[in-house]
């Protein structure tokens, strides 16, 4: 129960400290990925392509919304909190350093959950055609966002300076979805590129939630995948988030 | 009394009211009976990465109900030695127990027994005075109506009613960090520490921070708090503990501690060749003696005062924590 309020309490300082910038915030998280989705149909002539390419454009556009919530914001916030002091201000309380992390998980979920329904209803008036399979969906983001958060979590408490970390979560969160198949096929990429692009989780991620969209239901080697990556990339960000200095 | 006490040992006396004030030392505030031990510290030693020992063979027992000052300048191992008891820094040897816990095995129980305020930390802008009581007393196991009511006690104690539903972003520094003591105090925890609590505190909001560490001590709380304000250690301390280049070179009452000084009376002036120029100090072992040198060197404009807490710090460590001063020992 303790445990439970720890994650709450610190959910909530997160949320309200957030008053202020939430519009931006918010924005940001929306405008990048509606602004790519636009710019995907455009570059790819969305009115001679089919479907599954507006499909394609659509999921593409949720996992590059998904990466820059959880990676660079997330990122951003953990690294804000640690070099402003507020990081020490936790480390003097009975918390434990995962709770404190699961405290701003609970603020990526929020984000993640926000930006991919705006991002259906536009694909809906845009007139994608899709079945969402809502709760497989939603399982996707989860895992989704977990393993992304991740590596937020690993770069904001190795980072030798906030701006270090920043231009970090900055890149990773914009690498991860245009170095994978994610708006394009990963036909068209250099061959050398191919097959590492594909163990990327932004690739796990954006075949799970195009499958997902059509309501599909196979997405259980890409669940595996960012599930695995998820306990991978968080073990090590729990790992590396201590109160206590050598 | 202590006030009486820091005026005799500061402003120009006549030799009845040093010895009055000599006598009223025997009524120290060392505990008659030692109240079983808080804090207990053997053989901490600190040495960082870089090499540099920030601190070495500490002992120290804090009891019960008792408030210890670390005095010390600014790098002497005052933040090292606190930041190893609240669990934020591992000692290279030693251990450190509390209330019976072991600090170094266990820091989450020992937590739950402290309440600290670092000497830097960050606060949220956007949240107010309130909430961050309410909130963080939630992260101290504290129930929502408890929590509430703790932040009620805090605001009011701090004197923080007028701001209680301003966002932190728009107060003073000032009162940013009473905030910050506000939060170690939330739950009355049965050990403080507080790391150079005061420092960047107005004298009246000093005064206010001392006048609440002072009362949660009578109500049964464990004080260790670091400054290098002398005032500070002088008013508030049972016992004072001085720290220089990481070691605890001096551990006791005020009494104890002047007790070691075998020249206390203090005659300082300035030249009147250079009136501009630094305040000239020297020590002598009676009032007569000083009385003599004034005589002999014609001295129109001097003081004349019992040794303070900062010409035994000098004693020991050769340095002042006050500058400005010329080092010289009759």
């Amino acid at each position: 129960m303790s445990r439970v309020t720890d994650i709450s309490s610190v959910f909530r300082i997160q949320l309200m400290s957030m008053r202020a910038e939430a519009g931006p915030f918010f924005l940001a998280a929306l405008v990048f990925p509606a602004g790519m989705y636009l710019f995907a149909n455009a570059v790819g002539g969305v009115a001679r392509t089919p479907e599954q390419s507006r499909l394609r454009f659509l999921a593409g556009s949720i996992v590059f919304s998904l990466s820059l919530t959880s990676i660079s914001w997330l990122g951003y916030l953990l690294l804000e909190n640690r070099f402003t002091g507020r990081l020490k201000l936790f480390a003097t309380l009975p918390l434990a350093p995962s709770s404190y992390i699961f405290g701003f998980l609970g603020f990526a979920f929020l984000q993640a959950a926000l930006g991919t329904t705006v991002l259906l209803l536009i694909g809906r008036a845009a007139g994608v055609g899709m079945r969402p399979n809502i709760p497989m969906l939603a399982l996707v983001i989860m895992l989704t966002v977990l393993c992304l958060c991740g590596f937020g979590v690993v770069i904001a408490a190795r980072a030798r300076s906030f701006t270090e970390g920043s231009l970090l979560t900055d890149a990773l969160g914009a690498g991860l979805v245009f170095l994978a198949p994610v708006y394009y096929l990963p036909e068209t990429m250099p061959h050398g590129l191919r097959f590492v692009s594909r163990l990327l989780p932004t690739s796990f991620a954006a075949s799970a939630v195009r499958t997902t969209l059509t309501g599909g239901y196979q997405v259980g080697t890409e669940l595996l995948a960012l599930g695995l990556m998820a306990i991978v990339t968080l073990a090590l960000g729990f790992r590396l988030t201590k109160w206590r200095e050598d | 009394m202590k006030q009486t006490r820091e005026l005799a040992t500061w402003l120009m006396v006549t030799e009845e009211s040093l010895l009055a004030s000599e006598q009223t030392r025997g009524a120290t505030r060392a505990l008659e009976t030692p109240a079983p031990v808080a804090v207990r510290v053997r053989g901490l030693f600190k040495r960082y990465k870089d090499g540099t020992e920030a601190n070495r063979d500490i002992d120290l027992d804090v009891r019960r109900g008792e408030l210890i000052s670390i005095l010390g300048p600014n790098g002497a191992g005052k933040t090292t030695f606190l930041r190893q008891i609240t669990t934020e820094l591992r000692p290279s040897a030693g251990s450190i127990e509390i209330f019976g816990a072991n600090a170094i095995a266990a820091p989450q129980t020992v937590k739950r027994m402290m309440g600290i305020t670092p000497q830097e930390a960050g606060i949220f802008a956007s949240l107010t005075v309130r909430e961050h009581f309410e909130l963080f007393a939630r992260l101290k196991d504290l129930s929502k109506a408890k929590a509430r009511a703790a932040a009620t006690e805090v605001i009011n104690s701090l004197d923080l009613v007028p701001e209680e539903g301003k966002r932190v972003g728009s107060l003073s520094g000032g009162q940013k960090r009473r905030i910050l003591i506000g939060l170690a105090l939330l739950g009355r925890p049965r050990l403080l520490v507080l790391d150079e609590p005061t420092t960047g505190l107005d004298p009246s909001s000093r005064q206010s921070v001392w006048g609440v560490i002072r009362r949660a001590v009578t109500d049964g709380a464990t004080v260790i708090l670091s400054t290098h304000y002398i005032e500070e250690a002088e008013r508030l301390s049972d016992r004072i503990g001085i720290i220089a280049q990481g070691r605890l070179i001096a551990l006791g009452t005020l009494d104890e501690l002047f007790s070691r000084l075998e020249r206390s009376y203090r005659v300082s002036y300035r030249d009147p060749l250079d009136p501009f120029g630094d305040l000239c100090v020297h020590y002598f072992a009676s009032f007569k003696e000083a009385q003599a040198h004034i005589a002999q060197a014609e001295l129109s404009g001097y003081s004349i005062a019992r040794a303070s807490l900062e010409d035994i710090y000098f004693a020991l460590t050769g340095e002042r924590l006050v500058e400005g001063e010329a080092e010289a020992k009759a």
